[in-house]
């Protein structure tokens, strides 16, 4: 069913929904990082928060004028677990360069301190970071009608005004594009995404035809 | 092009029961198939660098009342979340025997009945753990805040009359490690439980709340007060991926059984080998087992675990998604294979169906499992949605030569 942008409707997903307590806060990586301890880590355990923030410097050396500009982000760092690799400490940062539409993965051995293999690609998506949820909430909020729309949302679940997006509940999902989807299909090799976008009340709004755009940095609606 | 053996009934009884003579030694050759035939035999044993590679607290080690013993690391990855590694089994008496090198969620696709939206859940799914309270995660311990490590009764083992009125029994219990994740509306509860009779149950539990999203009559369910609100229903589709090494990464190989015959008296046992990469599908009876034909229990047995998909709703997607339309994939292991579909690596497949295409050979298998649940709302559904689990079974296979218990 078509529906033209201006009917959308935020309707709110379990008016009175009840859930755990969330890690929803965007920020930065390692609330599941190995807790630091004075030993090394043995061969199988997470990568601890110094390993990840060593790897991630060493595997963005070469892009930090590009990151400071914004035209490329480190998604995040995970343990490389090629178990061809035995037991040697690795970590594979994702890169993402919106400015080329590449991917790149950059594996770093922690013992030598270098990066030991790369693999770019386009049309590769892994999924969207906190930093990326955050910036394509910030593009949502900056679109004059979804703005409205979710700050008009925002203030009647909670009774106070929408300050940013860090007082939204976050969570984006890869977005990836039908065979012949005329609105989005420039999202083959775009970086776009759903956006969930959680309410203070602990509803969700539905969003489910909204494509964030974050390499043209524009707001698609789905058409179905 | 798969090896294809059927074998005899008198080969069936002889070679799978494990009856004593030079018959049951060339039975049990023959089961063992046709990889690794010319490995010297094993004893059910870890293998070198099978032991857990971890430290606390991501090192499990579990003795359940019966005195089966479970290993295992397990590491909250920033893609696939809650993930297994290293895991060995140590049956009561028995020794100890390495059984998957890793094992994760490797996709939860949710299409809606009206064709949209279509929706591949796993996000950084490790950064949506929620962290559990004391009580939900009873009886056990907490790890991280994220991740409970408990056990959980599962009913009778066994219960045998000797036919005088005395009867003995026996009480299973699982060892089950479990993280729950909220992504979007839905709240995921992921778990595996060990078993002390060596039997693996990977499921998830879907709970929180529905979308919401409402739909006509064709493709929803009425929700709420009336007639008017129409809840649509949609699909969790879930992967699972397996890397099984069975006492090691060599050796392994994973064999199709089916029972041919229907509206006959007589049922006959077809075996198929898979040597290359390959897709399966689920046919009532079939089941599918990872051997290793060089590591025998004490009957002289090949050592296997055993895979039952039969639970699934059996979602097959359009022609883009060609993922769905299978329940089992195999692939030969490749680090960057990791997801069943939007696989996040460059320079590797997209999705499970492609990196079957190639049909390599097979020489150390990794199993992806799918199981479907198709799920029609109703008005239990009501917030908190109550939790409907999907899931399927991993059991041993002459692992022991006797009762586990």
């Amino acid at each position: 069913m078509r529906r033209a942008r201006i009917m959308m409707a935020f309707a709110v997903a379990g008016a009175t929904a009840v859930v755990g307590v969330l890690s929803l806060v965007p920020g930065e990586q390692g609330s599941q990082a190995a807790q630091s301890v004075a030993r090394p880590p043995s061969p199988g355990d997470p990568l601890t928060g110094d390993e990840i923030t060593r790897a991630g410097q060493i595997a963005s050396a070469t892009w930090r004028s590009h990151m400071t500009t914004g035209r490329a982000e480190l998604l995040y760092v995970e343990r490389d677990d090629d178990k061809e690799a035995g037991d040697r400490r690795r970590a594979d940062a994702y890169i993402y360069d919106y400015r080329t539409d590449r991917l790149v993965v950059r594996t770093v051995d922690l013992a030598k301190g270098e990066v030991v293999e790369e693999r770019t690609g386009r049309g590769v998506h892994p999924p969207p970071s906190r930093g990326e949820e955050t910036a394509a909430a910030e593009l949502l909020l900056a679109d004059p009608e979804y703005g409205e729309r979710v700050r008009a949302a925002h203030l009647k679940a909670g009774g106070r005004p929408l300050v940013s997006a860090a007082d939204l509940g976050l969570r984006a999902l890869t977005f990836t594009p039908r065979p012949g989807d005329k609105v989005a299909g420039a999202c083959e090799t775009h970086r776009c995404v759903r956006l969930f976008v959680r309410l203070p009340d602990g509803s969700w709004l539905d969003t489910s035809r909204i494509v964030v755009d974050l390499s043209a940095k524009k707001i698609l609606t789905l058409e179905w | 092009m798969f090896l294809r053996l059927t074998l005899s009934c008198a080969l069936l009884v002889t070679g799978l029961t494990g009856a004593a003579g030079a018959t049951a030694n060339a039975g049990a050759a023959g089961a063992a198939g046709a990889a690794g035939a010319t490995d010297p035999a094993r004893n059910a044993q870890a293998a070198p660098g099978s032991q857990p590679s971890c430290s606390s607290p991501y090192r499990i080690d579990k003795t359940l009342p019966n005195g089966a013993r479970w290993r295992l690391c397990w590491e909250m990855r920033t893609i696939e979340g809650l993930t297994l590694t290293d895991v060995t089994y140590t049956p009561k008496g028995g020794e100890t025997i390495g059984v998957l090198r890793s094992t994760a969620l490797a996709q939860i696709h949710v299409p809606y009945d009206s064709g949209e939206p279509r929706f591949h859940d796993i996000g950084t799914i490790g950064d949506d753990a929620i962290a559990l309270k004391a009580a939900d995660c009873p009886g056990g311990e907490r790890r991280n805040q994220f991740v409970c490590v408990t056990t959980r009764a599962r009913g009778h083992g066994y219960l045998k009359s000797d036919g005088e009125g005395v009867s003995k029994s026996v009480q299973g219990t699982d060892l089950v490690v479990f993280a729950a994740f909220q992504l979007g509306w839905y709240t995921y509860l992921v778990e595996w439980a060990f078993g002390d009779d060596g039997a693996i149950t990977p499921r998830i539990g879907a709970t929180g709340s529905l979308s919401g999203f409402t739909t006509t009559p064709a493709h929803g369910w009425p929700v709420g007060v009336g007639s008017t609100k129409f809840e649509e229903s949609h699909n969790h589709n879930v992967f699972w991926r397996l890397d099984f090494d069975i006492d090691g990464s060599r050796g392994d190989v994973v064999e199709q059984y089916d029972f041919t015959g229907s509206g006959t008296s007589k049922r006959k046992l077809s075996r198929t080998v898979f040597d290359e990469e390959t897709k399966a599908v689920n046919s009532r009876m079939r089941w599918w087992r990872v051997v290793d034909s060089g590591v025998r229990n004490a009957d002289r047995h090949p050592v296997s675990w055993e895979i039952n998909n039969l639970a699934s709703a059996e979602y097959r997607g359009p022609a883009d998604e060609a993922f769905t339309r299978a329940d089992l994939y195999v692939t030969d292991y490749r680090a960057c294979e990791r997801l069943a579909s939007t696989n996040p690596t460059p320079g590797c497949g997209k999705s499970v169906d492609r990196y079957v295409a190639d049909e390599d050979e097979l020489t150390d298998p990794v199993v992806w499992v799918n199981v479907g649940f198709h799920h029609v709302a109703r008005d239990e559904d009501a917030d908190p949605m109550p939790t409907h689990w999907q899931g399927f079974r991993i059991t041993p296979r002459d692992v022991t030569a006797k009762n586990p218990y």
